[in-house]
């Protein structure tokens, strides 16, 4: 051994003029000469890597999503819209399904509020390729070439990502008092009856759930929404007014005897046209500008 | 605002930026930065919304009702039955001339002051709708005043082209049958006519 190191000593400062800096090791017999080169080439991480990209399966639907991002965190940066991309053969029908999907599985941080899953708590309304709905009632559109953008309600102040700020709009729900208001009890001391036929008049109108779709797709709401009560509400006003057992319909209908409240509704039509629940706001309001103009 | 004086440096500087930084920059950096900032150079207009929407401002606490106004039948339901009434009016009012031929003045009258009322509530209606009172008081006012100002010209004007004129009915006959009634068609001597036959020369 000793003679070898001696050998690679007499040929070091030959070599040291052409590369300098270069430690080279102790080797064995013929290896010397190879031992004297800096390294093996790099391979690169991808080769060596013992985890693969998935594959792409023949037959999936990828379908593309644009959400509208912002974080209340960074107010300074400006909302964004970021992309994700799914397959439709491992996603639930509806964009509700999506939605959880990409934030179970590929963004936590996504934002959006959702409970019940079948359009009865009205939580995940938001705008979906310019409809406002609610994302479990709207199916994903099946043609993958068309993709979708997701947006908070217009016109809302967003506390978050698809959450919007809602607080005026319990308000001014609050404010019309939807509630029974009688001043009588009824004669033989049981509870308010009503007849079958007044019962049918509230049809169509207790279904609404409140989630602000309609109220967000008015531009007159828009425009107005510190003083107009949007159709939501005036819906939930009218189901008041037409409820038989309520005794305060005249204090309701002073309530909406200015300019501002009820008659900033120019017909646009856009409430009944949105609805997810299939409801008519519109004939809702056109029923109560009729009761105020006929007194009835 | 200091956040699109932010966005607008950013497009600027990546404008003016030398190509070599661009191309030194790591590939990741690259593909992360969105699709907006990509294109943000090729935008020539810089955002001005004619009014942005200020901070959210709940007035009282977040569970007591919004304030409901006073009621004003005048604003409300009157108001309503008055601009529904009148638009319905202008129906037969607009139709009675082309059945019965040019009406008198009383009728014309009548026509002239009811389109008179209709403009100014949709005018008034679109004020309402677009310069809000809670927002910027001040400028609601002057449309207001504005608003005021133009009816009373129309309706000054209507009257003078109502009592010195041939009236509104009249006038629209007239400028229909302009082209058939014009006595100076296929005519060279128009000195008959009342015209001034020089100027008119003149201009040929």
């Amino acid at each position: 051994m000793a003679s070898l190191r001696s050998a690679t000593r007499l040929a070091a400062p030959a070599r040291s003029l052409f590369r300098p800096a270069v430690r080279s090791y102790a080797t064995i017999g013929g290896e010397m000469s190879r031992g004297a080169t800096p390294s093996r080439p790099v391979i690169s991480e991808k080769d060596t890597s013992t985890i693969k990209e998935p594959e792409p399966e023949k037959d999936s639907k990828i379908k593309t999503f644009h959400i509208y991002r912002w974080n209340p965190d960074e107010p300074a940066s400006k909302p964004k819209m970021q992309t994700y991309t799914l397959d439709l053969n491992k996603t639930g029908p509806m964009m509700l399904d999506a939605l959880i999907r990409i934030k179970n599985e590929v963004d936590p941080t996504l934002t959006f509020r959702r409970s019940c899953r079948e359009g009865i708590c009205g939580s995940c309304a938001m705008n979906i390729d310019g409809v406002n709905t609610l994302a479990c009632l709207c199916r994903i559109p099946t043609e993958t070439t068309k993709e979708s953008r997701i947006y908070p309600l217009p016109h809302t102040y967003v506390v978050k990502d698809l959450v919007p700020d809602l607080t005026h709009f319990y308000k001014q729900y609050k404010s019309i008092k939807p509630y029974l208001q009688r001043d009588t009890k009824p004669g033989d001391g049981r509870e308010n009856r009503q007849t079958p036929e007044e019962r049918k008049k509230l049809d169509g109108l207790y279904e609404c759930i409140l989630c602000a779709c309609c109220s967000t797709s008015c531009p007159s709401y828009w425009w107005n929404s510190e003083q107009y009560l949007g159709p939501a509400i005036l819906l939930q006003s009218y189901r008041w007014l037409a409820d038989s057992r309520d005794e305060r319909k005249a204090e309701r209908k002073e309530a909406l005897e200015n300019g501002m409240s009820l008659y900033r509704c120019h017909t646009i039509l856009n409430c009944s046209r949105t609805c997810p629940k299939g409801l008519n706001p519109a004939k809702a309001i056109a029923e109560i500008k009729k009761s105020m103009a006929l007194g009835s | 605002m200091a956040s699109t004086a932010r966005l607008g440096m950013r497009c600027a500087r990546q404008l003016f930026q030398p190509a070599r930084r661009v191309v030194l920059r790591p590939e990741h950096i690259r593909q992360s930065s969105p699709i907006v900032s990509r294109l943000a150079p090729f935008t020539t207009t810089t955002k001005k919304s004619i009014l942005p929407p200020g901070p959210q401002v709940v007035h009282g606490g977040v569970n007591d009702p919004a304030p409901v106004p006073d009621p004003h039948p005048t604003h409300g339901s009157y108001h309503w039955i008055a601009e529904r009434g009148i638009s319905v009016l202008l129906v037969p009012l607009t139709l009675a001339p082309f059945a019965a031929g040019t009406l008198n003045p009383t009728m014309d009258a009548i026509f002239c002051g009811a389109m008179l009322i209709h403009s100014h509530l949709g005018f008034q209606s679109i004020i309402t709708d677009y310069v809000p009172q809670w927002r910027m008081p001040g400028v609601r006012k002057a449309f207001d005043y504005l608003l005021m100002l133009a009816t009373l010209v129309v309706g000054i004007g209507l009257y003078e082209f109502e009592t010195n004129d041939v009236g509104i009915t009249e006038a629209v006959k007239r400028i229909w049958r302009a082209g058939k009634n014009d006595a100076t068609i296929e005519k060279s001597n128009l000195s008959g006519l009342g015209y001034d036959a020089k100027a008119l020369k003149g201009q040929a």
